[in-house]
């Protein structure tokens, strides 16, 4: 869940003078569409807080928030040697917080730090993945997004968990984060032109699942009695607020989302469909959350092709000749000796792989039906 | 990779180099561990699952089959990660007069402890197990009472004694039992008449529940694939409700006496219900704890 794109300000106007030498400095900016998603966010964290019963402390969200903020901050000094607000830091550090849930941490425990170090742990891996995994000179993966699939993938679901899929108890706090989040949605969608693509990943999810829960599927999960079956289970998933959160503001994050308008809508349609595929497999709710979420990883991952694609329609539409020259196998072979390539390669094919892995994992199981002895690991 | 262009950074340093292949060792090995392969993840940051065990299949490791059926005790146990709240199982009865080794028995490797409930009628009863210091009985006769102890495998009690004695020899485990329908449940004459689904209310509780009319006209409850939150004083009552969902909802309706108190809680069981409940007359059934005052797990039951 990083940012919309910034224009960084052509020259910075206020600056420091260290060791005689003139740093600009670039301070926060209410036009920044990074600034529309962090009150999105903080006003769910608020609602989680005091409404939604949240098993996450003040303490784990400002602690993830200041480390991803010092680290941003630090890496852009270095490289633009700039002093710059940290707002992608910090957005990425409280999108790990939103989704992120330490196992055993109670709601109102507010200045609780159990499992802190899965929030510092999924904080690092989301920067280090933006700032090293960067094959096109970019970075690949929607930070938080790799940084919350790592850590549930390997911590495992005996420490760590995602927010769960319904959103309770309060039917007030539900109806008031649906507020937020539709109205944050078409607040910050409009402006970075991604309604289409969310409207594309939104259709394409309810069909799919709608299609599972006709042929039987059906999960557990530890808030629930029973199985989730039938229309539970389409409404659970497919009206999900944690899925709204997803679709909303975590894939429509243009700075790793196609940027051709067609290719935003296939992007949108293809991480439902790898999410459906992935959900197919799994019968817990843990699983499903983390099919969600690495189906945005997986996608990310073939971004550039969409692009390249949709330049290439672009081109043959127009009657130009190719925008750059077509791939031959020793270009092909010298990119797979990239570092940065064979990283992007690794995590696109382990996020599924292990996210599979989930569907024969006896632990989640016992975790789910709640009984592994203790009353509730989430 | 068609037509996507990739920058082309400066040939890299030996530093960076390393780095790079260090970095995707790291990767690499944390990928194999998200995927849990071989079991990895769970060895080194733990499991809530328990290692499988074989679960129980009678209340006595020595229980002889009723005549004409294949001893439950000689069929392959069924493999549980499912853990219940400590319970009793039978090992067996050793009796002797005066001093002597009494004849080993045999405790599980995974039982959390063993007892003998001992009777004595004259002089004195001491009773040493092998590496304990304490005697587990050193008492004077007559008299009954319980030693414990916790060796584990083959365990040879030496006894001194004066007169005749008698111990019956209990281990603790806290795998499920899965006893077989008893042989009235099967009976001719015998059916379902009730059947429901666990549910949770306070804590978890999960299988279902069968009432079964006997071909006596009594009535006895089956507990099937069941699991509910490990605790002792757990009681198995009826209720007239339907569908309870809290302990106050519970608690504001009067409900059956006790039909049994619950030592296993997880496994399939059974339960005779006494004469002076008829379960017809109710609607659900309640796992309730008299000593938190809470209704851990109801189910609804309908005609079965």
């Amino acid at each position: 869940m990083t940012a919309p794109a910034v224009t960084a300000p052509a020259r910075p106007k206020p600056h420091v003078t260290l060791r005689g030498q003139e740093i600009p400095v670039v301070l926060p900016s209410r036009r920044d569409p990074r600034f529309k998603l962090s009150s999105v966010v903080i006003t769910l964290h608020v609602l989680g807080q005091t409404l939604l019963d949240w098993k996450v402390s003040i303490a784990q969200i400002l602690i993830t928030m200041l480390l991803c903020g010092v680290i941003e901050f630090v890496v852009t000094f270095r490289g633009q040697r700039i002093i710059a607000w940290p707002a992608s830091g910090i957005l990425t550090g409280s999108s790990v917080a939103l989704i992120l849930r330490a196992s055993g941490t109670r709601h109102g425990d507010w200045w609780s730090l159990r499992g802190i170090q899965w929030f510092i742990l999924a904080g690092l891996i989301s920067l280090l993945a933006k700032h090293l995994i960067r094959p096109t000179g970019k970075h690949l993966f929607n930070p938080s997004n790799i940084g919350i699939v790592w850590c549930l993938l390997v911590i495992g679901p005996n420490h760590v968990f995602a927010q769960y899929l319904w959103w309770g108890p309060s039917h007030v706090g539900q109806a008031l984060a649906y507020a937020v989040i539709i109205g944050g949605a078409m607040w910050i969608l409009r402006a970075v032109r991604m309604i289409p693509m969310a409207v594309s990943f939104l259709v394409t999810f309810a069909v799919l699942t709608g299609i599972f829960a006709l042929a039987g599927h059906s999960f557990i999960a530890i808030w629930h009695v029973g199985d989730i079956r039938g229309l539970e289970y389409w409404a659970n998933l497919a009206f999900s607020p944690e899925v709204l959160v997803f679709v909303f503001f975590m894939i429509s994050d243009p700075q790793t989302a196609p940027k051709p308008p067609l290719g935003r809508v296939i992007y949108g349609a293809a991480t439902a469909t790898v999410a459906a595929a992935l959900i197919y497999f799994q019968t817990t709710e843990f699983g499903i959350k983390v099919a969600i979420l690495s189906s945005l990883t997986v996608v990310c991952a073939v971004v550039p092709f969409i692009e390249a694609w949709c330049r290439r329609r672009q081109a043959a539409a127009s009657g130009d000749r190719q925008p750059t020259a077509p791939a031959t196998p020793k270009s092909i072979l010298a990119a797979l000796r990239r570092p940065a390539v064979i990283a992007a390669l690794i995590v696109a094919v382990a996020a599924p792989i292990d996210t599979m892995a989930l569907a024969n994992n006896k632990q989640v199981v016992l975790i789910e039906r709640g009984e592994v002895g203790k009353a509730n690991a989430q | 990779m068609a037509d996507i262009s990739l920058p082309n950074p400066p040939a890299p340093g030996l530093f960076h180099r390393a780095a790079s292949g260090l970095g995707l060792l790291v990767l690499l090995a944390s990928a194999l561990f998200g995927g849990n392969v071989a079991g990895m993840r769970e060895r080194f940051l733990g499991s809530e699952t328990p290692e499988e065990r074989p679960a129980a299949v009678s209340r006595g490791t020595e229980v002889a089959a009723p005549p004409g059926e294949t001893s439950p005790a000689t069929e392959a146990p069924k493999q549980s990660v499912l853990r219940s709240q400590p319970w009793w199982q039978s090992v067996g009865k050793i009796q002797g007069t005066g001093s002597m080794t009494a004849p080993a028995f045999s405790v599980n490797a995974d039982a959390v402890q063993w007892r003998v409930r001992w009777t004595c009628q004259t002089g004195q009863l001491v009773v040493r197990a092998p590496e304990q210091r304490r005697p587990v009985v050193d008492a004077a006769c007559p008299g009954t009472d319980t030693g414990y102890g916790i060796q584990k495998g083959n365990v040879s009690l030496q006894v001194t004694a004066d007169g005749p004695w008698e111990m019956q020899v209990d281990q603790q485990v806290d795998v499920p039992l899965f006893e077989p329908p008893l042989p009235a449940m099967t009976a001719p004459g015998a059916r379902p008449v009730m059947t429901g689904s666990l549910y949770r209310i306070d804590q978890v509780g999960t299988g279902t529940v069968t009432v079964y009319r006997l071909a006596d006209g009594s009535h006895a409850v089956r507990l099937d694939d069941f699991f509910v939150t490990a605790n002792t004083d757990l009681e198995l009552q009826f209720s007239p409700l339907e569908a309870p969902r809290s302990t106050k909802q519970v608690t504001d309706n009067p409900r059956s006496p006790s039909i049994a108190t619950l030592d296993v809680t997880t496994g399939s069981l059974n339960f005779p219900v006494p004469s002076h409940v008829d379960p017809t007359q109710y609607r659900s059934f309640v796992i309730w704890c008299e000593v938190a005052n809470s209704a851990y797990s109801a189910a609804t039951l309908r005609p079965a």
